[in-house]
């Protein structure tokens, strides 16, 4: 039998089925907690640390990633405020400097109120959400391809470096990659990178509203609960 | 050659896919360094992905994946060993050899490595050989190491 709890999220009093994640029970109820790495039918691993929330215990808060925390009775969670913006924003303009020619980066960025990229843009072609790598052995049950190596030279391959046998060319990995869609002022070489501007309309958005959904394309790709 | 003495280190793990690490720690022992086709074997005998393999083989600094020198020179880069100088040993090393880091020489004598600490801080600068450890390592020590180890290397070529 399902389960159910009762938590409160930005004020607002909820109820899921037990052993949601707080990121999903967000999304159900319309509240936007931006994200990239999360897939619903898949398992969370937290790598672009985006989902940030405040969860408070006895009136401390610590910040944690909200597709990797499990719903709890009576818990409250805070997934907008100036300290969590900060830090999202934050988060995301490292995003867009590091990978600037990915329209889902590019309007994660715009979303969480990026203006301005003070870091130098590396234009790498992978974000190491690790979306690919969990689809393969998640839903394929291939396991064609994985993370290889750490720390910086952390890549993804498959093993050996040649094309996997097992691969059974589904190309959900490719589907479900944020980098597979370039941002609608087409590809940036290295040194002509920006910020996206073609969404300017959605920046004013974000500025009047902060917080609120802007309803950014990001939405409808990425499962949210208002597309 | 190979399969053979793989038999020996698959012997009584076949089918556990928790005995991956222990696994490759002894390949790594036996042959040097974990080759695709070992990798291979072990992924059948074990019942692991390949790429599962491929992963915790390239996760790891203790694994090599290239076939390295009959002495591996390591040296740690840590905190410690660094602000006593492990730059300047490593250059010297490596000018000494004509190899960069992470390669090895023609003559197959020696590799040079690198760690991020070695977990005896308080002796560095260190440098290992093959496992030996050489702790406060100065310029004319490692030279004298270094020469000791290819003195020892040809004697034995000229033996053969
Ligand atoms: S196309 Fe191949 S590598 Fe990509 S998810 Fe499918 S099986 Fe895995
Ligand atoms: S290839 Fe794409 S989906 Fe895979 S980790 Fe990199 S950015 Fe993510
Ligand atoms: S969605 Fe939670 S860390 Fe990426
Ligand atoms: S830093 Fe060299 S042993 Fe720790």
């Amino acid at each position: 039998m399902l389960q159910y709890v009762t938590l409160e999220i930005d004020g607002a009093d909820i109820v899921v089925p037990r052993g949601l994640s707080v990121l999903d029970a967000a999304i159900e109820h319309g509240i936007c907690i931006p994200h990239l790495c999360h897939v619903r039918y898949l398992s969370d691993i937290g790598s672009c640390r985006l989902c940030i929330v405040e969860h408070v215990v006895n009136g401390r808060s610590k910040i944690t990633t909200s597709c990797t925390l499990r719903v709890q009775e009576d818990m409250v969670i805070q997934s907008n405020t100036e300290r969590i913006r900060k830090l999202r924003r934050n988060l995301a303009e490292l995003l867009v400097a590091h990978a600037p020619n990915s329209r889902a980066i590019q309007d994660i960025a715009v979303r969480c109120g990026v203006k301005e990229v003070r870091y130098p843009f590396r234009n790498e072609n992978c974000v190491l959400c690790g979306r690919c790598v969990r689809v393969c052995s998640e839903c394929a049950g291939a396991n064609a391809i994985g993370f290889v190596g750490r720390g910086k030279n952390r890549r993804v391959d498959s093993p050996f470096g040649s094309l996997s046998e097992f691969c059974v060319e589904c190309h959900t990995c490719i589907e479900l990659c944020p980098m597979s869609i370039q941002p609608c002022i087409g590809y940036m070489e290295p040194g002509e990178e920006r910020l996206c501007g073609a969404c300017e309309s959605q920046l004013d958005l974000a500025d009047e509203l902060p917080g609120h959904c802007v309803w950014c394309e990001l939405g409808e790709n990425f499962q949210c609960g208002r597309y | 050659m190979l399969p053979l003495r793989l038999d020996s280190i698959l012997e009584g793990r076949r089918s556990q896919p928790h005995q991956l690490i222990e696994v490759l720690q002894d390949v790594q022992e036996q042959e040097g360094y974990i080759s695709e086709e070992a990798m291979r074997a072990i992924s059948n005998e074990l019942g692991v992905p390949p790429m599962e393999v491929y992963r915790v083989a390239s996760f790891y600094k203790a694994f090599s994946m290239q076939p390295r020198g009959k002495n591996v020179i390591t040296m740690c880069m840590g905190t410690a060993c660094h602000v006593r100088g492990a730059k300047l040993l490593l250059s010297q090393a490596t000018g000494l050899l004509g190899v960069n880091s992470g390669e090895t020489t023609d003559d197959g004598l020696f590799s040079i490595e690198q760690v991020n600490c070695l977990g005896t801080c308080a002796l560095g600068p260190v440098v290992t050989e093959n496992g030996a450890c050489h702790h406060h390592m100065n310029p004319s020590k490692l030279r004298k190491l270094i020469k000791s180890i290819r003195r020892a290397g040809m004697e034995e070529t000229s033996d053969e």
